[in-house]
């Protein structure tokens, strides 16, 4: 169940070049969210912009969290893009926000993670949105492909590492790690997942990525979800103007804010 | 004097106080119970229903302007039947009254809709959306074309005894015009405006920022404009006047009740804030007391 509610920044900072991370204390929400669920930020109190912006979560700590000084904090990653997260770069320790959240149905986890292949695919930004499914299977073992245009855009490689994971990097002018796409990369390790374990994908990215994606998990039989970003006007199902096309014989225009943002890679219809 | 008077008319209807929600901005009404008591709320608007389902618009559907948004949902919905079984049973439950947003592709979808939803409990009133900028065929022909908007509301007139309002498109020379056809058909109260044609442009990749190219402008951007037309309309016919357009604050609604609209809705502002008709009814209770105004009946058309 979501709720409206203000936050109060406790961090913005830089991570590098364009990319940002800002931590809110919000309890109702903290409590609550979980892997794959976003939030909707009132970025100003004015007119400009207009709407507010939707972030997917990056990290959440419960009342329950050991570390009592984190509790009921919540944190987003964002990249300064247009005149919202230029905005957003300015805000203080201290400032009111107001957030809409958590929001939109997430990822589903296999039964038993420890006997399947867990497979991180982010491209960009989209990595951060996954970085949660790492904590929530803690233990099982993971492989994390992360890619982006140049080394600039490489994310959460140290997150990644204090898991038991396998991590490959891939840009696309080869700044760092594979040169080409993290799809490309992807499939010249395909054969590391053989079929006598179960392999379960997870992505999140631009809509190029996502597609050629969905043609790799199609072709080796991988249960993969993803994550989808689309224009949003309200967050939570009342405009329906976030949708995207899947393969519904009734409503093929499924909203990315209610019915995903996370959906079956299956399920989408590509043009 | 938190007990002053915000009861209005609008035909047959007795609503609480003069807050509504815009049909589109606030899905089925389930979406907001997370964050609402709608009961608060003088009246809630369906999204637009047609006879049969549509699928809707391409994406992408929306795009943020400076203070405004244009939008290209093309009125998808689940169709009547649908409608009936799985989005009406949620109204039934609620305390505020239910205004029924309709449409159709032909004057006879028009008629068999108005008649189909009479009589069903907890439906307690119509709009007639002859305005939606989105769908080529049907709605911008009716709202365009003054005689066909009178023949339109009148054939509509008699197949429901329930109140019906005439939602109006700005997209025309003369709205007062369209108003005295809509009333002269028989429109129970017309709402204005609907949406504003428009359009943007990615000038990197030189394609439309909407899948359908061209949408509807909603937002403080079209405020002033859809004052200006609630007051040319007021100065044109007897009936209620519900305004619409670019409303986010009580102040912005008390100009259009100033301009002689008798309710108001709230449209584009529901999406950023969950909370705002609520608001608005509180801020124009607030602004009655401040000015020591007992009823908010006294404040309609009560301009210049």
């Amino acid at each position: 169940m979501p709720f409206q509610t203000d936050g109060t920044v406790i961090e913005n900072r830089r991570v590098k070049s364009l990319y940002y991370i800002l931590g809110m204390d919000c309890p109702p929400i903290a409590n609550h969210i979980k892997p794959g669920q976003f939030i909707m930020l009132k970025v100003s109190e004015d007119s400009s912009p207009l709407l507010r912006r939707p972030f997917s979560l990056y990290k959440s700590y419960p009342d329950s969290h050991p570390e009592k000084k984190k509790r009921g904090c919540l944190f987003i990653y964002y990249k300064e893009v247009g005149k919202g997260t230029q905005k957003m770069t300015t805000l203080r320790k201290g400032q009111k926000v107001n957030l809409i959240g958590p929001l939109g149905k997430g990822f589903t986890f296999p039964p038993l993670p420890s006997s399947a292949n867990i497979i991180l695919i982010g491209g960009g930004v989209g990595i951060v949105s996954l970085y949660p499914i790492a904590e929530a299977l803690r233990g099982a073992k993971l492989f994390v492909f992360i890619g982006g245009t140049t080394q600039d855009d490489i994310l959460c490689l140290e997150d990644f590492k204090k898991f038991n994971s396998t991590i490959s990097v891939a840009t696309e002018n080869g700044s760092l790690g594979f040169q080409g796409t993290v799809v490309d990369l992807f499939i010249s390790q395909r054969r590391m997942f053989t079929k006598n374990r179960k392999s379960y994908l997870y992505g999140c990215g631009p809509v190029g990525m996502l597609k050629a994606l969905a043609k790799v998990a199609k072709f080796r039989n991988f249960i993969c979800q993803a994550s989808f970003e689309t224009r949003m006007g309200c967050g939570f199902g009342a405009c329906w103007g976030c949708v995207i096309k899947t393969n519904h014989p009734q409503t093929p225009y499924q909203r990315v804010c209610k019915e995903g943002p996370v959906f079956p890679l299956k399920d989408i219809h590509w043009e | 004097m938190q007990n002053c008077d915000l009861h209005v008319t609008i035909g047959k209807l007795a609503l609480k106080n003069p807050v509504m929600v815009s049909s589109g901005t606030f899905g089925f009404g389930e979406e907001f119970e997370d964050f609402i008591d709608l009961n608060q709320l003088g009246a809630v608007i369906s999204k637009g229903i047609s006879l049969k389902p549509m699928v809707g618009n391409p994406p992408p559907r929306i795009f943020e302007t400076e203070g405004g948004l244009i939008n290209s949902i093309g009125l998808q919905n689940p169709g009547f039947q649908e409608f009936l079984k799985s989005k009406l049973p949620y109204y039934q439950h609620l305390k505020t009254r239910l205004i029924i947003n309709f449409f159709g592709n032909t004057q006879k979808e028009y008629i068999e809709l108005a008649r189909r939803f009479d009589g069903i409990p907890g439906i307690s009133g119509l709009e007639m959306n002859i305005s939606c900028p989105n769908v080529k065929r049907g709605g911008i022909v009716f709202g365009a074309d003054p005689q066909m908007a009178f023949h339109l509301v009148r054939s509509v007139r008699k197949a429901t005894t329930l109140t019906l309002i005439v939602k109006l498109s700005p997209n025309v020379t003369d709205i007062a015009l369209m108003a005295r056809s809509a009333v002269e058909g028989g429109a129970d109260a017309v709402s204005l405006v609907n949406t504003f044609r428009a359009m943007a442009i990615n000038i990197h990749s030189k394609k439309p920022e909407l899948g359908n190219i061209m949408g509807g402008l909603s937002g403080p951007a079209i405020k002033p404009i859809a004052l200006r037309m609630v007051w040319e309309v007021h100065q044109a016919v007897k009936v209620p006047i519900i305004g619409v357009g670019g409303i986010m604050k009580a102040e912005d609604a008390i100009e259009f009740i100033l301009a002689g609209a008798s309710a108001i809705q709230m449209g584009t502002a529901n999406l950023i804030n969950p909370r705002a008709g609520i608001e608005v009814i509180q801020g124009i209770r607030k602004y009655l007391v401040r000015n020591k105004i007992d009823r908010i009946q006294k404040l309609i058309g009560a301009f210049g």
